[in-house]
């Protein structure tokens, strides 16, 4: 029955799927959200490693969210709220000493004088810097991309709006700009910085979700993407959503209800039918199929063309599709506390924010030189944070959840198998922080591990990548995640990527569901 | 009462005796002024061994502009390239061997996969169509991004409307080898170690980067961009080692009027009221001239021969922080008679051609990775040819010269330790440990060798911290970024000194693009100036 009235289906409750099936509904679309697993909320959806303790999704704060979409959503209505400590970023030294990046850039520059007045100095201006060319890139993360086969690329590229943008930067933040932009984080901190403690956990902000090292091309543009249209600055943000990221998940799928959206979960899509160069509909694990003249994938690029039927597909771009890189190298812990970890130079208002374990860029690259070889790092780059801190609800009182982001866990292994490494994982991980907050062994009741393997079955993620694409160069903006399909219309009219796997790319920020669902109601 | 000059050229490399050449010729009085005894900066053929003459850096031509070579009639003035044909990859018990012989290559790649056969029958064509397309850049002063004015955009707008045109996946192509690694490039065409890593190569040589660094893949195009007599991809050695290229640009600038002065260093560039009025040698004496142009790398240019007081503060800095990051040492060798491969015993045309030492992309990275964090690479990557095979007049007869190109060893060493001679040794002694596992013979046939650490290049030829570009090739010092980001066209804050070196758009390798597009713009703005007068 229902299967007439719809016209429009989105595959994934993720946040962009239920983002952009709100918006859709607004317009005044008959839709349904179609979710393998059986809630939505994607890679928000937590978990409990132990009895009373909540942990976060795949991610653990949601400072990119956008605004408009917050308001747009009416997200505070639906019971989301967020909680913003003092505190950006904590970086403890092996030497027991630690570094913090405080939301005020002056505080963290005080600090630092202790330590080089070189750096102190430096610090404001250099958060300055990543300010002024973020805010451009805010600009470039709402803009449709360009196609290029427009008439005049140049023109399409610093088309008006970014053009003017960019014009507004001004000479000298232009050049910066265009020259930060490709450029390595490691060089990005290092002509700025002296101290490897400093250069360190900036670093970290470029290679984290990524395959990456930090003197690999393009993530200084991770960087300066990950503060763009946010306050993030040099030291990124730092914001929990109260309740944990299940609540960002439970706000975002009552907005789309509220908006008269069907959520059917538990429905996995096999097939996007197409007929012609026009979609059809899709057909679901058991069978039964829906039709639709709209079809709103936000499932990643390459599961996206697997979807569809190689032959209508094309073996061009079938070859095209199965090259989009998407090497997963992150893997998650979630530690069950017995309480509150001594992190060096810690006290819980230092810690309320990221704890960063990068503390030069060389141990930041070593981590991350273990994907070229399929091997698992011994010295990972970890990003932990401890909800609990600021939101009790998440942990039994007098205990901590914390949550930690392990890095390099290639998706690749070459000699063993995830099957063999989950407990080793979390083995490295404890050894690891036990070097940089002592005792936190005996703290620990109960951890659970998410590989990238889990993440590939678990929330459909095809190389365990939480972006989807990898966000180097060469799937950005006008190529993300291919060059003539980055204008979320996807191979076929009707079909649209709407996920991470389109620009502006991953983290949650809605932007590739927002921007999605602007193209689709201009191409209706 | 000092010289006068229309134009001063600093520096008797390629670069600048290209400048020198096409100034000359539109009828100025030009004078070259070379620091060494010897002409060709890195362009250099020395006899360093008694009777083995070594192309002591730069080994290979295969990007020296044709226009150049037919404007400057080169081939006129002594320029004969002779073809290197093929590369061969000597493995531990097996060898990778590709020749310009296209039906022999694919035979070969048969050997190691039908898949990889077949890629290279599509590859092969399509990055040579890429080359065609990307040509026009090396062609085109840079625009200024920030500017945005039509006329900015103007000699690119061709080059917009070419893309554009392009077939989709020729775009494509064209902004997966701006981004990709060459590494992660490859991987979407072949699956062979050996073939994969030596292609690789060429995208890393002379950079601080892997072959699985981002940004790596455009260099691959290098090899299909570069011309011998108008074909594709054909690499070649000049007759009499590759200083003879920098003798018969020379010879080029000398018959066009050019005044040519060795043994004249440079100790400062002379300015007045902010603009270059002439130099002043280091014996003090002064000449005068309308420009200056600087061969020099950016850092020699502004912060040795500059006073520091013409400079603005925030210039200075960009100038501090422009990456060089000396990667690559060469070994030369002086050898009493033929090697002979381990894989391949004999003594055949494969040794005719590059010998490559690179039987996988993890092999690459982890002489890399030792060079990341501050040591030379304990097995390095050697780019390796025999001139001699080719060219016997580079050593008495029967003997050869065995030339190594060496990566990485990097010029900054770990824990602030710096290169002496003894780390010049190690250096030398574990390349020739390394050339022996392929060719075990090689000790025996030693008479002679070179050892070259990026900082004897440095102290050697004065390009700084041995960067053989004149500045890391990585992706944000390129085109409108080169030399100083704002500073992409040839001239520079101080009026009347220009840049026309490697450190200029469109870069390193023996081009001399930089030297001939300088000169052609400092020409047409003279005109400008004439006609505002």
């Amino acid at each position: 029955m229902a299967a007439k009235t719809i016209d429009t289906v989105v595959i994934g409750a993720g946040h962009n799927g239920l983002i952009a099936a709100a918006a859709l509904a607004k317009a005044g679309r008959t839709v349904v959200v179609l979710e393998r697993a059986e809630r939505a909320g994607g890679i928000l959806r937590g978990s409990q490693p132990a009895p009373g303790f909540r942990a976060p999704g795949l991610v653990h704060t949601v400072g990119r969210l956008r605004p408009s979409v917050v308001k747009d959503l009416r997200l505070e209505r639906f019971g989301y709220s967020t909680i913003v400590p003092t505190v950006r970023m904590h970086a403890p030294m092996p030497d027991g000493s630690a570094v913090t990046f405080w939301g005020d850039a002056t505080r963290t520059a005080e600090e630092l004088r202790a330590r080089s007045v070189h750096d102190a100095d430096a610090f404001v201006g250099f958060d300055q810097k990543v300010r002024a060319i973020s805010s451009f890139l805010a600009y470039v993360q709402v803009a449709l991309p360009p196609d290029p086969k427009s008439p005049s690329l140049a023109d399409a590229i610093m088309g008006l709006k970014l053009g003017k943008a960019f014009r507004d930067l001004g000479a000298k933040t232009g050049h910066e700009a265009v020259r930060a932009l490709p450029m390595a984080v490691a060089d990005l901190v290092q002509e700025v910085f002296e101290l490897e403690s400093v250069r360190g956990p900036l670093c970290t902000r470029g290679v984290l979700y990524t395959a990456m090292g930090a003197w690999a091309t393009g993530t200084a543009q991770v960087l300066l993407n990950d503060s763009a249209g946010t306050d993030g600055g040099a030291a990124g943000t730092a914001v929990f959503a109260r309740g944990g990221t299940d609540a960002l998940a439970d706000a975002l799928e009552a907005a789309a209800k509220a908006r008269g959206v069907q959520m059917r979960t538990e429905h996995d899509v096999v097939a996007i039918r197409t007929r012609a160069e026009r979609v059809a509909g899709v057909t679901l694990a058991e069978g039964s199929e829906v039709d639709a003249p709209l079809v709103v994938s936000t499932a990643d690029p390459k599961r996206t063309v697997r979807l569809l039927d190689p032959v209508a597909v094309g073996p061009t771009m079938h070859w095209r599709g199965e090259n989009i890189r998407q090497p997963g190298a992150t893997a998650r812990v979630n530690f069950a506390l017995g309480g509150l970890p001594a992190f060096h130079g810690g006290d819980p208002e230092r810690l309320a924010g990221r704890i960063v374990i990068g503390p030069s860029i060389d141990d930041v690259e070593r981590a991350m030189d273990a994907v070229k070889y399929g091997r698992l790092s011994e010295d990972p780059v970890l990003e932990a944070t401890i909800p609990s801190l600021t939101d009790p609800s998440l942990a039994p009182e007098g205990k901590h959840l914390m949550s930690v982001l392990f890095q390099a866990a290639p998706y690749q292994l070459r000699e063993s198998t995830w099957a063999g490494e989950r407990e080793h994982v979390g083995e490295i991980a404890i050894k690891t922080l036990e070097r940089f907050a002592p005792g936190f062994g005996e703290l620990v009741e109960a951890f659970e591990v998410v590989t990238p393997l889990d993440m590939e079955e678990r929330y459909a993620l095809t190389g365990g990548h939480i972006q989807h694409a990898e966000p180097g160069l060469d799937q950005f903006f006008a190529w993300r995640p291919l060059l003539g399909e980055a204008r979320y219309r996807f191979l076929f009219d009707g079909l649209y990527l709407a996920g991470s796997g389109a620009h502006p790319g991953g983290g949650i920020t809605g932007g590739p569901g927002t921007n999605a669902v602007r193209k689709i109601l201009k191409d209706l | 009462m000092a010289k006068r000059y229309d134009a001063v050229v600093i520096g008797g490399g390629h670069n600048g005796l290209v400048n020198a050449a096409y100034l000359a010729r539109s009828g100025l009085k030009v004078l070259v002024l070379e620091r060494r005894h010897i002409l060709g900066g890195a362009t250099l053929t020395e006899e360093i061994v008694p009777g083995f003459r070594f192309s002591v850096f730069s080994y290979v031509v295969s990007l020296l502009r044709p226009e150049i070579i037919r404007e400057l009639q080169l081939p006129k003035h002594g320029l004969e390239i002779l073809p290197l044909d093929g590369t061969i990859t000597p493995l531990d018990d097996d060898y990778l061997w590709r020749v310009n012989d296209h039906g022999k290559t694919i035979r070969e790649l048969r050997r190691w996969s039908l898949n990889d056969a077949e890629a290279y029958e599509e590859y092969g064509p399509l990055m040579a169509e890429m080359g065609r397309f990307i040509k026009p850049i090396l062609s085109v002063p840079p625009p200024d991004p920030a500017k945005l004015s039509p006329g900015e955009w103007l000699p690119l707008t061709p080059l917009a409307k070419q893309f554009r045109d392009l077939p989709r996946r020729l775009q494509t192509t064209f902004i997966q080898l701006m981004t990709m690694s060459a590494a992660d490039f490859l991987d979407q065409w072949f699956e062979t170690e050996s073939l994969k890593a030596t292609m690789s190569a060429s995208g890393i040589i002379g950079t601080f980067q892997g072959p699985r660094s981002p940004g790596t893949a455009y260099v691959l195009l290098h090899h299909y961009m570069g011309e011998i007599d108008g074909a594709f991809r054909a690499w070649g050695i000049p007759r009499g080692g590759t200083g003879a290229i920098a003798y018969a640009i020379a010879g080029a600038a000398l018959a066009a009027g050019a005044e040519i002065r060795t043994e004249a260093p440079v100790a400062r560039i002379r300015t007045q009221g902010g603009r270059a009025t002439g130099v002043v040698l280091e014996s003090g004496e002064e000449i005068e001239a309308n420009v200056v142009m600087s061969s020099l790398d950016s850092r020699w240019t502004f912060i040795k021969l500059l006073d520091d007081s013409v400079l603005d503060p925030s210039f200075k800095r960009e100038v501090l922080r422009y990456k060089y990051r000396g990667s690559s040492g060469k070994v030369n060798l002086a050898l009493d008679g033929l090697p002979e491969l381990a894989c391949k015993p004999g003594k055949g045309e494969w040794l005719r051609g590059a010998i490559s030492f690179s039987p996988s992309i993890d092999y690459i990275e982890h002489a890399y990775d030792d060079a990341k964090y501050g040591r030379p690479s304990a097995r390095p990557y050697i780019d390796m040819i025999i001139p001699t095979l080719v060219d016997p007049s580079m050593a008495p007869p029967g003997n050869h010269v065995m030339s190594c190109f060496v990566q990485y060893a990097p010029y900054h060493l770990a824990d602030g330790e710096i290169w002496d001679d003894a780390k010049r040794e190690a250096f030398g002694q574990n390349v020739i440990d390394t050339i022996e596992e392929r060719f075990p013979d090689i000790r025996r046939h030693i008479v002679g060798h070179q050892f070259i650490t990026p900082k004897d290049i440095e102290d050697i030829t004065g390009l700084s911290e041995g960067n053989i570009f004149q500045g890391e090739l990585s992706l944000e010092q390129l085109f409108f970024n080169r030399p100083v980001p704002g500073w992409s066209r040839y001239r520079t804050p101080v009026r009347d000194l220009w840049m026309c070196g490697s450190a200029t758009h469109p870069g390193g390798g023996i081009m001399g693009a930089p030297g001939r597009i300088s000169a052609l713009e400092y020409l047409k703005e003279k005109r400008k100036g004439r006609r505002a007068a």
